[in-house]
């Protein structure tokens, strides 16, 4: 009896289990064309490579300019990472930004408010160690008077250093 | 009992075997998107000096030379996919397509095309002319992908509605009420690839009317063209286009031009306009571009524009609206 329960419910994954995946959505392929930028584009990306060499430079001023009082970091199995407590991370000795790409930028106009999605490439170290990789972030500016603040931001790393791509071979996405 | 087990197993596995192809076939749709078909066809990023006897490649202007052929005809051919509601109301006219297919038919030989000019391959340079070589009409309410996208181009050529000219450049325009679901509005306004088609290696481009989302691909919502107040689309695909006819020209497999951090020449310039003049009651421009005061900063055809600089591969390199 036990080996007929066990055979069906093998014979119930089998026909389940081509549904599994369809819950997740198909990744469409990233195909081979040079675009033209929107606007938005331009100017977020524009103000990420900013807030991206402010720490570069530990310009602890220049980033204040770009992040706002309430910026938070989520990232997965985490707490929110409040926005102070990652400026000292950042701005601290023992973190160093060598170098950094951003591309494949969307951004989507939401009035006040924009909401930016890019792919991230981080060569830097932490304490001495290798802290670089591939990062999918998704941020939320909000409009302040006649700049712009980042608010929130949605960070996940998709891949070690060693996966990733060469950091300067253009791919026409930047 | 043998016989009870047997046919138990004989049925675990057949069971294996079903779940075995399950997640295989499961595994299908994301094999397919490795990250070799993330990037352009060609790399690389030395200059490649003059054979003997051939042409010498201009370089050093802050932008290079990658090695592939640039688009050398003397003119390079236009041909235009009308694609969505082009029967409709707003920018979605007659009116825009007979204005648009004016632009391609004049702006050969623009002080802003000879710009283009000063690219070149191993073979000679760009010309600088244009021509408007024919249209076609694709009915549809259906959004683009750029598998769509392709196939459109694939099946105007195939059915003989455009001719298979792989020396020309097509573009897919699309009304305000059809997307391109791979980022129009919110990555581009626009972009230009190549693909074998019917054989050819056919260099083409995807513009939206960008009515569809003005604040990310307008400059103006008024433009000197327009028909009506608020209906920029002409003007806004106008200034697209002329963005992918430089680009698609002078790098047209995405293997001659652009610089060390993936830009073509109008990327460089992307929403750089330079001078510009307003439109008057004396100029060229539309009633509804007098009134809102729109800018320009081009006259080619009887029509002023407001379009782009294009980066000049000369002189050191600069964002130009003439050589």
């Amino acid at each position: 009896m036990h080996t007929q329960y066990v055979a069906r419910m093998i014979a119930a994954l089998a026909f389940l289990g081509p549904l599994a995946p369809s819950q997740e959505p198909v990744k469409p392929p990233l195909n081979p064309r040079i675009i033209t930028a929107t606007r938005q584009v331009a100017q977020f990306s524009a103000l990420e490579k900013q807030l991206l060499q402010a720490i570069q430079k530990k310009d602890q001023a220049a980033l204040e300019v770009l992040v706002s009082d309430d910026f938070t970091i989520s990232m997965p199995n985490a707490d929110p990472l409040a926005g102070d407590e990652w400026m000292e991370q950042v701005m601290g000795k023992d973190y160093s930004l060598k170098s950094f790409v951003v591309r494949q930028f969307w951004a989507t106009d939401l009035g006040d408010s924009a909401m930016v999605v890019f792919d991230r490439s981080l060569q830097a170290t932490y304490k001495g160690k290798p802290d670089s990789g591939e990062f999918f972030v998704v941020d939320l500016w909000k409009k302040s008077g006649d700049s712009w603040k980042l608010v929130n931001r949605c960070v996940t790393k998709v891949s070690s250093p060693a996966a990733s791509k060469p950091l300067h071979r253009p791919t026409g996405k930047q | 009992m043998e016989i009870f087990f047997g046919k138990t197993k004989l049925v675990l596995v057949f069971l294996f075997v079903i779940l075995a192809v399950n997640f295989t076939v499961a595994q299908k749709p994301l094999a397919g998107n490795g990250a070799q078909n993330m990037e352009p066809t060609g790399e690389g990023h030395s200059v490649r000096p003059a054979a003997p006897g051939s042409f010498a490649v201009v370089t050093g202007n802050g932008i290079n030379y990658n090695g592939g052929p640039v688009m050398k005809g003397n003119p390079v051919p236009v041909y235009v996919i009308w694609y969505g509601n082009w029967n409709g109301t707003g920018s979605n006219t007659a009116a825009t397509r007979t204005a648009i297919e004016h632009f391609f038919a004049t702006i050969g030989n623009s002080a802003i095309e000879k710009v283009n000019s000063t690219y070149g391959d191993t073979t000679g340079n760009v010309s600088g002319n244009v021509s408007f070589g024919g249209s076609t009409i694709v009915s549809s309410t259906t959004n683009l992908t750029d598998t769509s996208l392709r196939s459109t181009v694939g099946n105007a050529i195939s059915s003989r509605a455009l001719p298979n000219d792989p020396n020309g450049v097509y573009f897919v325009l699309t009304s305000s009420n059809i997307n391109e679901t791979s980022g129009f509005c919110t990555q581009y306004c626009g972009f230009h690839t190549h693909a074998t088609l019917s054989g050819s290696d056919i260099k083409y481009s995807f513009v939206g009317n960008v009515d569809r989302c003005p604040s990310g691909c307008e400059i103006q919502t008024t433009g000197p063209n327009s028909a009506a107040t608020g209906q920029g689309g002409i003007d806004g695909m106008a200034n697209v286009i002329s963005h992918e006819l430089e680009e698609t020209i002078s790098d047209p497999d995405l293997n001659a031009w652009f610089d060390s951090n993936g830009q073509e020449n109008g990327d460089k310039c992307n929403f750089n306009f330079g001078a510009t003049s307003t439109c008057n009651s004396n100029g060229l421009c539309t009633a509804a571009g007098t009134s809102a005061k729109a800018k320009f900063n081009q006259t080619f055809g009887n029509h002023d524009y407001m379009l782009q600089q294009n980066w000049r591969n000369s002189g050191g390199g600069a964002c130009a609206q003439h050589l």
